[in-house]
């Protein structure tokens, strides 16, 4: 019975910090050059 | 002519004050459950936009109201309405391609998810799709919210089984896994972005026939991914920010393989009522073709209604990488 505690306990924690580390984890690095021109749509107003 | 808004929320509200603010306005008739919205904007935009209890007979119908939109939208068309839908609800999007027959039959039009995406996304993709010789695969990607109904959309988005198409079928993967690193316009730059349960490749597919991947990817934080299965914490904000869509498409060009990212930034909620709006003209200008199909559609004129969107505030971009600091 306390080894069941033991492994359920263990789950828990587990459980708790892979949560955190999906909430507070930091993502990749964004390209660092390179940008965005306006299309040269033709005026039809 | 005469055009009815079903729904002044976010969205429908934008739709109705680009129609009412167009050259040559049609005259709007607009119904909400909540008349304090209905005499809000009608007495905003008199007279050109007029308050109503029912419709009744008008030549199209934007439908704006949260989802469903399929059985409106049947309603409309057995009447020989022409419909112009926002929903990006998959289901309902679904529900709502599967009334072509009844379309056709009637003689009559039905652009399905004329919003920001599904809807810009389709614009810029077929945009784009111009630019090759042979187009074998399309990636959409969303960030940002427009009203209450876009952000219980998104929350709902994240759990559910995210819809691509993939060598010829259909795929369904968790909602929230494939986590991409995608680089919107400025000055909404990179977020990244997951798989979700969104509409833009029911209607990507059909329109681009023999295509041989389509996906659609939604931005969430990591909060956002945690909470997806829980019920909404908070009540969604009545509008959200900035957001963006962001199309890669790649293909053949000249025997080679190349690439393009289109993009446009806007809070989604006006981009999607000024898609709806160029949507309604197209239709009244009887330019829009018979049948049931999205804004991606090799029959629109898809530059006009880019440029048409340019002249109305919502500008596309196209990725040039480095070549555009030279």
């Amino acid at each position: 019975m306390k080894v069941l505690w033991r492994a359920l306990f263990a789950l828990f924690v587990a459980g708790v910090v892979a949560a955190a580390i999906r909430v507070r984890g930091r993502g990749g690095v964004p390209p660092q050059s390179g940008g965005w021109q306006e299309l040269p749509l033709h005026d039809q107003n | 002519m005469r055009v009815g808004v079903l729904g002044v929320g976010a969205v429908g509200a934008r739709a109705v004050r680009q129609l009412a603010t167009s050259t040559d306005p049609p005259t709007v008739v607009v119904a909400d459950h909540d008349p304090s919205k209905v005499e809000r904007i009608a007495a905003a935009l008199a007279p050109t936009v007029v308050g109503v209890d029912d419709l009744g007979d008008v030549d199209v119908v934007v439908l704006a109201t949260p989802a469903p939109h399929a059985p409106l939208a049947e309603a409309h068309l057995r009447a020989g309405r022409a419909v112009v839908s926002v929903s990006d609800d998959v289901a309902d999007v679904d529900r709502l391609v599967q009334l072509g027959p009844l379309a056709r039959e009637r003689g009559t039009t039905l652009i399905a998810g004329a919003a920001f995406a599904p809807g810009l996304s389709g614009l810029l993709a077929r945009y784009a799709a111009g630019r090759f010789d042979l187009v074998d695969e399309i990636h959409v990607a969303a960030h940002g919210t427009g009203g209450p109904a876009c952000a219980r959309q998104h929350h709902h988005a994240l759990a559910g089984l995210a819809l691509a198409w993939q060598d010829g079928m259909w795929t369904e993967r968790q909602s929230g896994s494939g986590r991409e690193l995608c680089w919107f316009p400025d000055p909404v730059g990179a977020h990244d972005c997951y798989r979700a349960e969104l509409a833009d490749p029911l209607l990507l597919v059909p329109a681009f026939p023999g295509i041989g991947r389509v996906s659609a990817r939604l931005s969430a934080t990591r909060r956002d991914r945690v909470t997806a299965r829980l019920p909404m914490l908070r009540r969604p904000h009545p509008e959200g920010t900035l957001g963006a869509v962001r199309v890669e498409v790649r293909g053949l060009r000249a025997s080679a393989r190349e690439v393009e990212v289109l993009g446009a930034i806007d809070r989604p909620a006006v981009a999607a009522g000024a898609v709806a709006a160029v949507a309604v003209t197209h239709v009244l200008a009887r330019d829009a073709p018979v049948g049931v199909f999205g804004m991606a559609d090799a029959r629109l004129d898809t530059e006009g209604l880019l440029a048409e969107l340019a002249f109305r505030g919502v500008k596309a971009a196209r990725y040039m990488g480095t070549q555009a600091l030279a």
